[in-house]
């Protein structure tokens, strides 16, 4: 540290004065950028908060008294690296993990009752649809399903050729059924997204494409009900379906919240109360995509090695258990304070 | 209090800059990311994301630990988790940075002035699969779409690919949402102060106050800039005696200056320069620059009106 020379600049002065304590901040905001907050003791995360704000108030004397350019300059860029680390998301992600696990995600799905039933109605509506209507035509089969997705299981498929679809494993000829069950998660996983998107346009579109699926659903268990396989069929779609339609049914609720913050904002303006809804919705979505891959794991290692209708229907309907209990009491307060 | 970094011409030509409000009340300034650096940057993340599934899907297949159909699966849940999960926990980890955004040196940052919350993250991230992931694997099979769906999705990829160049901040869609930016990754560099080097007043060369009134601040920075990082050799010297010229006849200083003695005049010229502009500043005369005498607008402020001064 050089000497006072009362020949220097102020501004020249005032910058060696405070120099070292800009470089300590300099050094402290590399160790942090590099190893996280967590990397410093406690005497350095000290005097990063300290040094911190000494910067903050240099900077704002210096753009009042300083003419350097390259002063400023550096206290400008020194500033903005030391806020960003300062202000940096302090939550581990366990913590977030547990926090959403616990009060965010069954709290959302709680708020959420009229949007929830929006998507149920429509995925049941279609379901009941799709059936009724392939009894009248079995020709709107094909309107309703994908042939890519039904993978030969028409209305001209015989009986023990849909059986054969249905309790086939991996010595039957029948073992695309891997690939097929893969392709129909990331075909799920679109729809889930869509539906989810989509409902930013007042809903419809996300509730026309629920029901639409709905209607794939129904024309198919139509298809197999035909043939007296009713019940296989559905101890079949149940050991993955319960949990794969309701995500989609939840994709739909989080994109019906979206629609309806903007049909029906209440006291606020739209776009607040797209931002107040959507972190619900958001919510809603990030559970409809672990259901989505819960979904793909039971499908995946489960359906080909449960072979009993009824095993099928224990596991379908316990896992559906299981999300409904946790969505219900999960993260209940006991005082009844709200959130 | 202080005040905002002022709107005239600035030495350095600046890119987009975002002045934020952190909550210590000091206003502070991020460029904004350009968008070739943003989309390099998910170019990279894209390349190193699947291609890391693959290696992980041939390790899988070649080991053959698992059934086939376990194994389908597995893959198909690692191109999920590729998608949005690895954006989310990778911003959420390294504070706003993948590592594509790492190698391109960008970030992002909550537009409020705010820690970026889990929230904000989520949600541009999952507005990104939107925006770009499921219309452009549904632009690649567009063929089977037919050609209503297939124009929807074309619109929509269109107004999608403007957003960012249509406002200011080059927000992307998400980032509109969430109220995020992404902004360039901030680098110290503290240069020396000129006026440090010249310890005492150079006695050889005085200057009166007039002659001092006749510049403002973006000359004296001007000045700072050539001596900070002076051009070398001839060219240099040229560049140099021009300065010194156009300095020795706009504030009318009388005594001859040698050649030998331009660099030591202009440091002088500098250090009196500056010490002046800051004490006017002292008492509340912000000199913005040449003009400030006749109250004419600032350089920036007339450029703008050009065409009305007919």
């Amino acid at each position: 540290m050089t000497a006072q020379n009362p020949d220097q600049l102020r501004s020249a002065r005032f910058r060696m004065e405070r120099e070292p304590s800009w470089k300590r901040l300099e050094l402290l905001v590399a160790r942090a950028d590099k190893g996280g907050i967590k990397g410093l003791s406690y005497d350095e995360a000290r005097d990063l908060a300290t040094t911190y704000r000494q910067a903050m108030n240099s900077l704002s004397v210096a753009r009042d008294i300083s003419l350097d350019l390259a002063l400023v300059t550096y206290l400008e860029q020194l500033c903005s690296r030391a806020y960003l680390v300062v202000y940096a998301p302090q939550e581990s992600i366990s913590g977030l993990v547990t926090r959403l696990l616990t009060t965010g995600i069954p709290r959302a799905v709680r708020r959420s009752a009229l949007p929830l039933l929006i998507g149920f109605i429509a995925m049941f509506l279609g379901a009941v649809a799709g059936y009724l209507l392939y009894f009248q035509d079995p020709s709107w089969y094909f309107t309703f399903v994908d042939p890519g997705l039904a993978d030969g299981r028409t209305p001209a498929a015989s009986a023990e050729y849909l059986r054969s679809t249905l309790y086939g494993n991996e010595g039957t000829p029948h073992d695309a059924l891997g690939a097929f069950a893969s392709y129909l998660f990331s075909h799920n996983t679109q729809i889930a997204i869509l539906v989810f998107a989509l409902g930013i346009f007042l809903s419809v579109p996300s509730f026309l494409l629920t029901f639409y699926n709905g209607l794939m659903v129904g024309a198919f268990f139509a298809t197999f009900a035909e043939k007296g396989l009713a019940y296989d069929l559905f101890a079949w779609l149940s050991i993955h379906g319960v949990t794969e339609l309701s995500a989609i049914c939840l994709a739909c609720a989080g994109g019906a919240r979206l629609g309806l913050a903007l049909l029906l904002p209440g006291q606020m303006t739209r776009r607040d109360a797209l931002r107040e809804h959507g972190r619900d919705a958001v919510k809603l979505m990030v559970l409809a995509g672990m259901m989505l891959i819960v979904a793909a794991v039971i499908e995946g290692f489960l359906r080909q090695t449960v072979q009993s209708p009824e095993a099928r229907l224990i596991i379908g309907w316990g896992v559906g258990a299981v999300w409904l209990s946790w969505l219900l009491l999960a993260g209940r307060e006991r005082s009844g304070a709200v959130r | 209090m202080t005040t905002a970094p002022a709107p005239y011409r600035d030495v350095v030509p600046k890119r987009r800059v975002e002045s934020l409000l952190p909550p210590e009340g000091v206003p502070i300034a991020f460029n904004i990311a350009s968008i070739g650096a943003r989309l390099g940057a998910q170019i990279m993340d894209v390349l190193i994301t699947y291609f890391s599934v693959l290696v992980v899907a041939f390790g899988l297949f070649w080991l053959a630990v698992l059934p086939l159909t376990a194994t389908f699966s597995l893959i198909i849940i690692l191109f999920f988790l590729v998608r949005i999960p690895y954006y989310i926990l990778a911003e959420l980890v390294w504070n706003g940075r993948t590592l594509g955004k790492r190698i391109a040196r960008i970030r992002v940052i909550s537009a409020n002035g705010r820690r970026l919350t889990p929230h904000q993250i989520t949600a541009r991230n999952l507005m990104k699969e939107v925006e770009f992931f499921t219309p452009g694997m549904m632009l690649l099979v567009v063929d089977e779409l037919g050609w209503g769906l297939g124009l929807i999705t074309t619109i929509w990829v269109l107004i999608v690919l403007i957003t960012p160049f249509a406002n200011r901040r080059r927000q992307r869609l998400g980032d509109l949402v969430a109220g995020t930016l992404v902004v360039e990754n901030p680098k110290t560099v503290l240069l020396g102060d000129l006026v440090a080097k010249v310890l005492a007043k150079d006695a050889r060369f005085e200057f009166m106050a007039v002659q001092l009134d006749v510049y403002g601040r973006y000359e004296l920075q001007t000045l700072e800039s050539i001596l900070r990082d002076p051009a070398k050799g001839p060219a240099g010297a040229v560049e140099l005696a021009r300065v010194t010229d156009a300095i020795i006849r706009k504030i009318a200083y009388l005594p001859k200056v040698a050649p030998n003695d331009r660099m030591d005049f202009l440091m002088a010229f500098y250090r009196a320069q500056r010490e002046h502009l800051e004490n006017r500043r002292l008492f509340g005369d912000r000199r913005e620059d040449k003009f400030h005498k006749t109250g004419d607008a600032p350089v920036a402020a007339r450029k703008k009106r050009w065409w009305r001064r007919r």
